[in-house]
């Protein structure tokens, strides 16, 4: 029913000097087929709010289609978007942003059903009536305030607006997530009941993996802008075959205390949406990185301290440096860069360095204390890159990206170098390197 | 909250304003009936109030038609006249065009279905606007350039005609015809055409008193018509203004500005029915209007106000206080001015002008900042820069050469916009124009901040257009704040009125005005004179602090939180 294809959605930074976009959602592809309920999983930031707006047009895409039964809706404009709004609505966050509390329930309601002309002025009260009803309210609730309801009964209300045109598809952006927990429950039950009523279609966001694992048939999980991973929930819950999926679950806490698998960290933050890695967007902080031929065998501690090294590099090297702080670096005045020398103290400090990675890492700092970040980072992609960095088979980044696999059966697919037939599994790899 | 009947009938919770007035029409008509009582009884000045509608209709509307033509005027000068002529219509079109804008929602479809064309929706809007703007430009052109347009002028000119006989011909309980206070002291010691015989004072404190019962039971009685409303008509139960008024109605301090300003307004209102003798034959042309006074000799003689006057002065040597009569028995409740006009007659029409310019200016602002804040906080970017950059360059200029600098150069060209109120009217559009970036300012982040509302982003989702999810999603947040800034500023624009007509640069004379009064009254404060300023000084400081007063409420009054603090205050209160 709705066919994503490279779908990308940028946000202008809005500076006049720095005009590099942030890319909320940066090229994904996937479909949701007529009355399934697709969950959509991330943490915060990864841009899953981003890509249901997307997908009922409250954000223009930057690039890529969205077939909604064939139809680009990306491309339609005025009248057609206008009716085509009718099929595809969205249930809010905040109940308590999401309703005007200067209208009646009613006038709230009733507010899609005025602006489609829908029947006469009698047939729209009347509909709305059996709206409330539907979703749990009273008819009588009509000219009560928003105020005068508790947050579920206010989602309820929401839910009942989403549901006035009759659409078929709903973008349900984390319904439940401000609630309290004893009513959540009501809500998840309410909106399984009505998909089964009126034959939704549901895009469920949400970041409580147990919601999702409950009310979903399949899930989507989002990193950076990318889905990582998308198939079915149970298969996914129980076997996940990418390395940030197994990281994402492995937060959840178990129920079954002799579970085997243990507590991934992830070690540092998600980067900058507006600077996202050249190869893999996980891996920054990936538990299961590719590490090139003759370095596997590091340590795990030298492999942290590695991985932070690149990310200075590739910070410096976008930083730009006002002439003023080029000075004061030039006359050995203190600049907001740390130097070299101290951040390569810091970071290689108090873990073994083998002579041969020494050497190579003495050069690359050297190369980067004289500001020559791009070719510093050269350097070290040419020791310590791999393909998860993007760099390909000459040994210098190429953002190489990687593609997407299926691992099941069932057409899950992954996105993730790591099924690639000469690599190892990453359950493996995970389990070795904990 | 939420009750938990169930079985109710749908048909029956169907609570519309129509079907409960069908159901029970008798509230309704019963406060209908006294509301047309009340009017009645003033019928006079009802119509005296449609005539000044008419008359300020008139001048807007004069003054948007001459606009085109006189564009063309200054384009044929420099292009020629083709060009002139091009741009004439050119300008005339997109005035309609804007006119046409916020009206056209209000036209029926079925005007540009019958053009027959196969339009979408949104070009359905657009036909919609040039249809009207072309049928306006139509009318306005046949005014113009045919004889239709001396049939139209006389047809305009017998309704206003009419309307103006009829509010001299109607009676109305406070006019002076009815309760005079004019009149000539008879040898014996009584009075002479006075209200029942009685003296002027006693007479001007009947009517005046009249005046303030009036007003206070028409308050009273459109008070009562929102109570019938609420509780006989409403659907919901309760509704946010509910506290908005609760709140409002216990704020004693926000209560007593509302007196103040009603007391103002009232004078203001009914300038004509509270002062002693008529601004007209008193103030606008002494030469031209005689009274009858008893003299020494025990003779009844006629006098001009303009000799009269002279003889009233209170300027430090000579004085008419407050409470007495001048030597011509003329009843001077305030005393009168040093150039012996009467006092309370130049107050409540000064009161007049502050007002009228006050809400002009206030008015103007607030609908420019309302209109650009909505905007620049729904499409944002673009649209919120320029407004930043124009607001910001109008408040680099210093408000008050540019007061200066405009009045003298339209006064001197003898403008038609500054004739008006001896200058009033441009002083308010002056007002009007630095102000309203200061009110943008203001009101600027709560229009943001309701523009990230996710109903907004909701209202889109299903299709709204942009001017009706302003008008109903975005503006009724913002009404709020605009309401404070404009009763806070209202008192700025009074004292601004009246400290520039004290320089001098004003309102001219003979147009009454506070500022003058003070001026004139400043070098007797220490004599017996003291009156002439300080009355105005003291009606000044209170009609300023008064609306200050009724801002700080309004801002109280709005604030949800303040339920909450209170609240919270008892509790720590009765914890301690
Ligand atoms: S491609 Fe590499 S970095 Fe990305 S998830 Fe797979 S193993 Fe991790």
């Amino acid at each position: 029913m709705v066919e994503v294809r490279d779908l990308k959605t940028y946000y202008d930074s809005g500076s006049l000097l720095d005009n590099r976009p942030v890319k909320a959602v940066d090229g994904v592809s996937f479909d949701i087929r007529r009355g399934e309920t697709l969950g959509l999983v991330g943490e915060s930031g990864c841009g899953k709010t981003t890509l249901g707006r997307t997908l009922i047009q409250l954000e223009d895409a930057t690039d890529g289609e969205i077939f909604f039964d064939g139809t680009d809706i990306t491309e339609i404009r005025g009248d057609q978007l206008y009716e085509w709004r009718q099929n595809a609505q969205m249930v809010f966050q905040d109940p308590d942003s999401s309703l005007n509390d200067r209208m009646t329930v009613g006038e709230i309601v009733r507010e899609p059903l005025d602006v489609h002309e829908w029947k006469t002025p009698a047939e729209r009260r009347e509909r709305v009536r059996d709206l409330l009803d539907k979703v749990g309210l009273e008819a009588e609730h009509y000219y009560r305030y928003p105020h005068q309801f508790s947050g579920g009964q206010r989602q309820r209300i929401g839910i009942a607006r989403t549901l006035a045109l009759n659409p078929e598809f709903i973008v349900l952006d984390e319904p439940v997530s401000a609630l309290d927990v004893s009513v959540q429950a009501e809500i998840i039950n309410l909106l399984e009941d009505l998909q089964d009523e009126f034959d939704l279609t549901y895009l469920f966001i949400a970041h409580d993996l147990s919601v999702v694992r409950h009310i979903c048939d399949r899930v989507a999980v989002m990193y950076l802008g990318n889905i990582m991973e998308i198939g079915p929930t149970e298969e996914l819950f129980t076997d996940p075959a990418n390395p940030y999926t197994h990281a994402l679950l492995s937060a959840i806490p178990k129920p079954d205390p002799t579970a085997s698998r243990d507590r991934i960290t992830l070690h540092g933050t998600p980067p900058n949406p507006r600077y996202p890695p050249s190869g893999c967007p996980f891996s920054t902080r990936c538990p299961a990185r590719i590490r090139p031929d003759g370095y596997e065998e590091l340590d795990d501690d030298l492999w942290d301290s590695l991985n932070s090294f690149r990310e200075i590099l590739r910070e410096r090297m976008r930083a730009e440096r006002s002439i003023r702080e080029r000075l004061r670096e030039r006359f050995g005045m203190e600049t907001r860069f740390a130097t070299m020398d101290d951040t390569y103290e810091e970071l290689f400090g108090d873990v073994a360095v083998p002579d041969e990675v020494e050497e190579i890492l003495t050069e690359v700092a050297d190369t980067a204390g004289d500001h020559d970040e791009a070719e510093a980072l050269d350097r070290f992609n040419q020791a310590f890159g791999s393909v998860c960095d993007g760099v390909g088979a000459s040994g210098v980044d190429e953002g190489v990206k990687p593609a997407f696999h299926q691992v099941s059966e069932s057409g899950r697919l992954s996105y993730c170098h790591r099924h690639e037939s000469e690599y190892r599994e990453t359950a493996d790899v995970i389990e070795a390197r904990n | 909250m939420s009750t938990t009947q169930t079985d109710v009938d749908k048909r029956d919770s169907d609570k519309s304003f129509r079907k409960l007035l069908g159901e029970n029409p008798r509230p309704a008509a019963v406060w209908l009936g006294v509301l047309a009582l009340l009017l009645a009884l003033e019928i006079g000045r009802v119509f005296a109030g449609i005539d000044t509608l008419f008359a300020v209709i008139g001048f807007v509307v004069d003054l948007f038609a001459a606009t085109p033509a006189a564009i063309g005027g200054n384009v044929a000068g420099t292009l020629g006249p083709a060009a002139g002529a091009v741009a004439t219509v050119v300008f005339g079109f997109a005035l309609a065009f804007a006119v046409s804008i916020p009206v056209s929602e209000y036209v029926p479809d079925a005007t540009v279905d019958v053009l027959g064309l196969e339009l979408s929706r949104r070009g359905h809007r657009w036909a919609k606007r040039v249809e009207l703007a072309s049928a306006l430009v139509a009318v306005a052109a046949l005014i113009a350039y045919t004889p239709v347009g001396g049939a139209f002028s006389a047809a305009i000119a017998a309704i206003t005609g009419s309307v103006d006989a009829l509010s001299s011909a109607l009676p109305s309980l406070t006019s002076r015809e009815l309760i005079s206070n004019t009149g000539h002291r008879t040898p014996d010691g009584g009075w002479d055409d006075t209200f029942l015989g009685l003296s002027p004072a006693v007479a001007w404190a009947i009517r005046t008193g009249l005046v303030f019962a009036y007003a206070t039971a028409l308050l009273a009685w459109v008070w009562r018509g929102y109570e019938t409303y609420r509780t006989h008509y409403r659907g919901a139960d309760w509704t946010p203004t509910d506290d908005t008024v609760r709140r409002f109605r216990s704020n004693y301090w926000g209560l007593f500005g509302f007196a103040i300003v009603f007391i103002f307004v009232v004078l203001a209102l009914w300038a004509p029915a509270v002062s002693p003798v008529e601004a007209e034959h008193n103030i606008y042309e002494p030469n031209a209007n005689g009274f009858e006074y008893l003299d020494e000799n025990g003779e009844v003689q006629e006098v001009n106000h303009v000799f009269a006057n002279l003889d009233s002065r209170s300027d430090g040597q000579n004085t008419v206080g407050l409470l007495s009569y001048d030597d011509y028995d003329r009843w001077a409740p305030l005393g009168t001015t040093n150039r012996g006009q009467d006092m309370m007659t130049h107050l409540s029409y000064g009161a007049r002008t502050s007002l009228t310019i006050g809400m002009t200016a206030i008015g103007l602002g607030a609908f420019v900042a309302v209109v650009l804040s909505l905007l620049s906080a729904y499409y944002k970017g673009i649209t919120d820069i320029a407004t930043v950059m124009t607001s910001d360059t109008i408040q680099a200029v210093p408000a008050l050469l540019l007061i200066m600098l405009v009045s003298v150069v339209f006064q001197e060209a003898d403008h038609p916009i500054a004739q008006p109120l001896d200058g009033g009217l441009l002083l308010a559009l002056i007002f009007a124009f630095t102000l309203w970036p200061g009110m943008w300012r203001a009101i600027r982040g709560p229009s943001l901040q309701v523009s990230e509302q996710e109903w907004v982003d909701a209202a889109k989702s299903y299709g709204q257009t942009p001017l009706r999810t302003m008008q109903k999603h975005m503006a009724p947040y913002i009404a709020g704040y605009i309401l404070i800034y404009a009763s806070l500023l209202i008192g700025g624009v009074i004292i601004s009125t009246a400290a520039l007509t004290f320089l001098g640069l004003g309102i001219n004379p003979p147009t009454p005005e506070w500022g003058r009064l003070i001026d004139g009254g400043r070098t007797y404060v220490a004599t017996s004179s003291w009156h002439v300023a300080t009355v105005p000084g003291i009606a000044i400081v209170l009609v300023v602090v008064a609306f200050n007063a009724l801002g700080d409420a309004i801002r109280d009054a709005i604030d949800p939180e303040a339920d909450v603090d209170e609240a919270e205050a008892a509790t720590a209160g009765g914890g301690a």
